[in-house]
């Protein structure tokens, strides 16, 4: 029994131990922001693909969609490509400050709606 | 996002297996929803097991359902735990960070002791009981617990998300 207890304190002390850090926080919906400039990092990943956007005042991390939306929306690895100028109208995020989620993103003329 | 977390954190991310859960174009939408099919038998089990437990299905002897369903929910479990170690690894940084993960993390490990505390406090009574037969107070309180702990690592598993 006392082992049982020991391990049920394990269990709850272990997890706790991580060092806390945000996941997928909140993200300010109420005032949109778009985010331009160009493409500096893509990483075309699930569960969302991501790129770094270079923007006049910083760079920023702009979160897509899961790869399988971004190809049947008519967004492959080519259309978001490194060097491109996107312009990304989204939401930044509540938790990590040069973070935002894209609702839709606009790249040689082409707009194309992740949500 | 890879900063400040735990070595082995970041070593997993990085590794080549979550490398291509992540650039799949497939298995991390698999391991999601095997993760949820999972989840279906895995609780439906459950559900029926502790409702058992808890006096339900009367006209059966208890180990005549608790059995089966204890079975069925331990495969379920596996194949929830083989699908939620594909979804962890892609993210493990964020994921093991985030404090609903974390209360997720640790109602697990309550409800895998509850229920081998289950298996082991209930093994006997559960054999001689019979079928309209009361089963003492603990099976009841197990039965609860049980039912408590795994609707809420459901409910912590689709909260993740969000915070």
């Amino acid at each position: 029994m006392h082992k049982k207890l020991a391990l049920i304190g394990l269990g709850l002390a272990v997890p706790t131990a991580v060092l806390a850090h945000h996941g997928w926080g909140g993200y300010d919906a109420a005032h949109p922001i778009t985010v331009a400039g160009p493409i500096e990092t893509l990483k075309y990943e699930n569960p969302h693909a991501l790129i770094t956007v270079k923007a006049p005042d910083k760079v920023w991390t702009v979160t897509l969609a899961p790869t399988s939306r971004m190809q049947s929306r008519g967004a492959p690895p080519e259309f978001v490509a490194v060097g491109k100028v996107v312009s990304a109208y989204g939401y930044a995020s509540t938790v990590d400050k040069d973070e935002m989620r894209a609702e839709r993103i606009t790249i040689d003329g082409k707009t194309v709606e992740l949500r | 996002m890879l900063h400040d977390a735990p070595q082995f954190l970041v070593a997993l991310e990085q590794s080549a297996l979550a490398s291509a859960i992540r650039q799949s174009s497939w298995a991390y939408m698999t391991a999601n929803v095997g993760h949820i099919l999972a989840l279906m038998v895995f609780v439906s089990a459950v559900v029926v097991m502790d409702a058992r437990l808890l006096g339900a299905f009367a006209a059966a002897p208890p180990a005549s359902v608790v059995r089966p369903a204890r079975r069925l929910a331990a495969l379920g479990l596996l194949l929830m735990a083989a699908t939620g170690s594909m979804l962890f690894a892609a993210e493990a940084t964020h994921v093991a960070g985030n404090p609903v993960f974390q209360v997720k993390a640790a109602l697990i490990v309550l409800g895998i002791l509850n229920a081998l505390l289950v298996g082991r406090l209930l093994r006997e009574a559960l054999d001689e009981a019979h079928a309209f037969e009361p089963l003492p107070t603990a099976a009841k309180a197990c039965a609860m617990l049980s039912l408590t702990i795994w609707f809420a690592t459901a409910a912590c598993g689709r909260l993740i998300a969000y915070f």
